[in-house]
């Protein structure tokens, strides 16, 4: 009952109920005899004929009249003598049927139970709450729990009943399924402690074990692919056995047992198996075993990082293997390209296999870096690679395509540590291209300007970006000579000048060869016409670096049209006024450098198709005796003969060094200011600091060698930028 | 919940059918008939009879009880006044718990303390 009663100042007295039954003393005895048998009516399914008020209110009545100590007893008593009996025949229960008996009389008793918890309600409802017992629901459950499932002959067989229809199915066969998640709700209901206690501790002893087993079998006979897909089967079978018939808390456990004895004890033989292991995946590209050993790998501790380890020294392995190779080093773009393509190779695997992992991936990019900084000519190939795209490899390509390519060199790019050095090469590249007007589009060179730009900033690409102006300015330029002096020049030979400012374009002083005369009259002219307009200006001529177009008629009368370089132009020339020089002569009259001379000359007599010269006598090489004659006999099906000079594309051991010097040069001065930049603010600093700090500030472009920076601090103090503290020697301060 | 009214009002409880013997008493899926001890019957919704508690474990409890079968419940030791005063109150509580305005339910003080052990009995 619920709510108050009258109001409490009136002083009502309680009485018992109207129908006071006789207090004679059988009473008791009598009614309990009346609740007792509808009990035993219950268990024999016979409760139809029973009336349910007449039972409440019999319990009513006993527990009112303070009888409730007598009902719970008798209850008590009554219901485990009926669970003792039924314990008996669940006991007598033959082989396959011993479950389903149990399970029937589990509903059976449950059933019963709730019509005698239903007429006890009273007793549940004020009796046992004042005298601390037991809930009869409760009660029963416990009852059920001592007298059936921890009854000796039950017990023991219950579980080995379980384990063994559990084992089978593991083997394959069918079980019913139905009736297992009967009994473990069963077990559920009687409490979480019984459910792990009697089953769940020893289930997960004999999987254990038993996936010790197999997975010791597997690893004997299995490649890695092929156990990996037997683990992840056996990992959803226990998976889908939980959801089925066991309790949903049971899945964290089973799985975990599962992965220590399929996975994390075999982890390390997995990864490393012969012929089938991780390396061997990432070689052949298995995504799906990948994948496979991504997502289970991931559910033991350490698994992802072995995977990593490992993957990552196979990676700094290849590269190792890939940039030191001295086959890879003779062709630059190839070498480039080999680099993208494993990088593409392993962005997929990642992408694909590993759910774009975000440590996977700065474990590649940590790899990249690693082996593409231990060749000392990356800077160079990668230079040389968008040299060599920009030329030509783009051509007929779409804006998208250029982009994506140029992004991916980026990428490559931002993996250098010496991104000074790339500068430098890629200056020197980019002034071939435009000097040679060899650039496929404006649009990819200046998109690559701007990506640099973004990635180190506006001094990095400030030279570069001078580039493209004198181009354009030299047009202008020439376009205002042509219009003004037109009358003055004739038919002579047509002149295009670029005017490069010096300190921008990677020019080195280089001493001009001497001009056929044709030629030097009207650079003359133009030398007037520009210093006539910017006073104050010196112009030098770099014969190094021109092309030029040539008409030449052979033998036959047929003419052809050459393209060469200068240098060229000035040896062909020669031969107008005879048909055989000595190289010593063509040296002397050109004043071309050696080795530039020997480049053309092998480029106008030894290239097949190409030979506008005789030498003799014959041969590959061009030495200092050799005597060269005009080719009368020259033919070729095209009227534009383009004559390409030998370049040695990439650069040769010595033009190497030279840059590598200059480099140094260059960064002599950024470490220098960075010293200065950092002791402005600080005053005071000991050295190994200024060495960390300075590489801090410069890494984004180089990695300044310690030994260097030390000079540069000596180098600072003889110039009274700084001094030794005087009590601390490894102290610097900066002197204002 | 019982209360004590304060202020006199008039109460209709809003569908109570006393017994004339003709009414729709046997349907036992939507109606109970509950029986006082002098032997009027009361056939009132199993919804409003529900809310006692010992009848809602009566009308569900699964073993097939003779009441359950037969839809009618006898209450020998609960005389017709206030049978009748306690299925007033079943629709009143429906009525009230159902979250509409509804005045006091009234109780006359002479028939307080039966009101009292009944609603004990019954779980009310």
């Amino acid at each position: 009952m619920s709510g108050g009663g009258p109001p409490k100042k009136r002083n009502f007295k309680i009485e018992l109920f109207k129908h006071r039954v006789e207090l004679d003393p059988k009473y008791a005895e009598r009614t309990w005899k009346v609740l007792e048998h509808a009990i035993h009516e219950i268990y024999n399914h016979n409760a139809s004929g029973l009336s349910f008020e007449e039972l409440y209110r019999s319990a009513y009545n006993m527990v009112l009249h303070k009888y409730g100590e007598k009902l719970y007893d008798g209850l008590e008593r009554t219901m485990t003598w009926r669970l003792k009996e039924i314990s008996k025949s669940i006991e007598a229960a033959q082989g396959g049927l011993f479950l389903e008996e149990l399970n029937a009389k589990w509903m059976d008793h449950n059933k019963a139970l709730q019509m005698i918890r239903d007429i006890l309600m009273y007793m549940d409802r004020t009796y046992v709450p004042q005298s601390r017992r037991t809930p009869v629901h409760e009660l029963g459950l416990n009852l059920w729990r001592d007298h059936i499932i921890h009854s000796p002959m039950i017990h023991s067989r219950l579980l080995d009943t379980l384990l063994d229809l559990i084992h089978r199915e593991r083997m394959g066969e069918m079980i019913n399924r139905g009736l297992m998640r009967s009994i473990t709700k069963m077990l559920m209901d009687l409490g979480a402690a019984v459910y792990q206690d009697d089953f769940e501790k020893p289930f997960l002893d004999v999987t254990a074990s038993f996936y010790s087993g197999e997975s010791q079998e597997f690893i004997e006979c299995c490649d890695c692919g092929n156990y990996l897909k037997k683990s992840e089967r056996r990992l959803n079978e226990e998976m889908e056995r939980v959801s089925h018939y066991l309790d949903a808390g049971t899945e964290a456990k089973i799985t975990s047992v599962v992965e220590k004895e399929m996975i994390a004890n075999h982890m390390h033989r997995l990864v490393h198996m012969e012929n089938s292991g991780l390396v061997n995946m990432l070689v052949d590209d298995k995504y799906d075993d990948l994948a496979r050993m991504y997502n289970l790998f991931r559910r033991v501790f350490d698994g992802l990082s072995t995977i990593r380890d490992v993957m990552t020294s196979y990676l700094r392995e290849t590269g190792k293997q890939l940039v030191t190779d001295p086959e890879r080093l003779k062709d630059p773009v190839e070498f480039v390209q080999r680099l993208l393509n494993e990088k593409d190779k392993h962005d997929k695997i990642i992408n694909v296999a590993f759910g774009n992992d975000k440590t996977f991936q700065n474990a590649l990019n940590s790899s990249f870096e690693y082996f593409i900084n231990l060749n000392n000519r990356s800077p160079e190939f990668i230079s040389l690679y968008v040299d060599d795209k920009l030329r030509k490899g783009l051509k007929g390509a779409t804006e998208e395509d250029v982009e994506v390519i140029l992004d991916k060199v980026m990428m490559l790019f931002r993996y250098l540590q010496e991104k000074d050095v790339f500068e430098k090469y890629y200056k020197q590249h980019l002034a071939k291209r435009l000097l040679s007007g060899k650039t496929v589009s404006d649009d990819a060179e200046r998109s690559m300007i701007v990506k640099l730009k973004t990635e180190c900033g506006y001094q990095f690409t400030s030279k570069l970006e001078g580039m493209f102006t004198d181009m354009k300015t030299s047009q202008d330029t020439m376009i205002d000579f042509y219009a003004k002096k037109s009358e003055e020049l004739g038919d002579g030979p047509t002149l295009d000048v670029h005017i490069l400012t010096t300190g921008s374009w990677p020019t080195q002083p280089c001493p001009p060869c001497n001009l056929p005369t044709e030629i030097l009259a009207i650079c003359d002219k133009f030398r007037t016409y520009y210093l006539g307009t910017h006073s104050g200006r010196r112009l030098t001529w770099q014969t190094n670096m021109g092309t030029a177009d040539i008409k030449a008629t052979f033998g036959k009368g047929q003419k052809h049209e050459l393209n060469v370089s200068t240098y060229q132009m000035c040896v062909l020339m020669l031969f107008n006024s005879t048909d055989g020089l000595t190289y010593k002569d063509i040296e002397q009259d050109t004043a071309i450098p050696a080795l530039d001379l020997k480049r053309c000359l092998q480029s106008l007599a030894c290239v097949k198709g190409k030979n506008v010269l005789r030498k003799e006598p014959m041969s590959k090489d061009i030495s200092e005796d050799d005597t060269f004659y005009f080719n009368d006999k020259f033919t070729s099906k095209l009227v534009k003969v383009k004559i390409g000079t030998v370049v040695a594309q990439k650069e040769s051991e010595p033009e190497k060094q030279e840059t590598r010097q200059r480099v140094e040069e260059d960064r002599k001065p950024q470490i220098e200011a960075a010293i200065v930049r950092i002791m402005k603010s600080r005053r005071v600093l000991d050295h190994n600091s200024i060495v960390a700090e300075v590489t801090k500030q410069l890494q984004a472009r180089f990695m300044p060698n310690p030994v260097v920076i030390k000079k540069r601090i000596e180098s600072l103090i003889e110039r009274e930028f700084l001094e030794r503290d005087k009590a601390d020697r490894k102290l610097y301060r900066y002197l204002a | 919940m019982l209360r004590k009214g304060e202020a006199p009002g008039h109460q209709t409880p809003p569908h109570l059918h006393k017994d004339d013997g003709d009414d729709d008493d046997d349907a036992p899926s939507g109606f109970v008939k509950l029986i006082s001890a002098e032997g009027f019957e009361f056939v009132v919704d199993k919804k409003a009879a529900m809310v006692s508690n010992t009848l809602r474990n009566m009308l569900t409890s699964p073993g097939g009880f003779s009441e359950t079968r037969e839809g009618e419940v006898r209450f020998p030791e609960i005389s017709t006044p206030i049978l009748e005063k306690i299925c007033q109150y079943f629709y009143w509580s429906l009525h009230y718990s159902s979250g509409k305005e509804t005045s006091e339910f009234q109780i006359e003080p002479e028939i307080t303390l039966e009101l009292m052990m009944a609603a004990n009995y019954l779980d009310t």
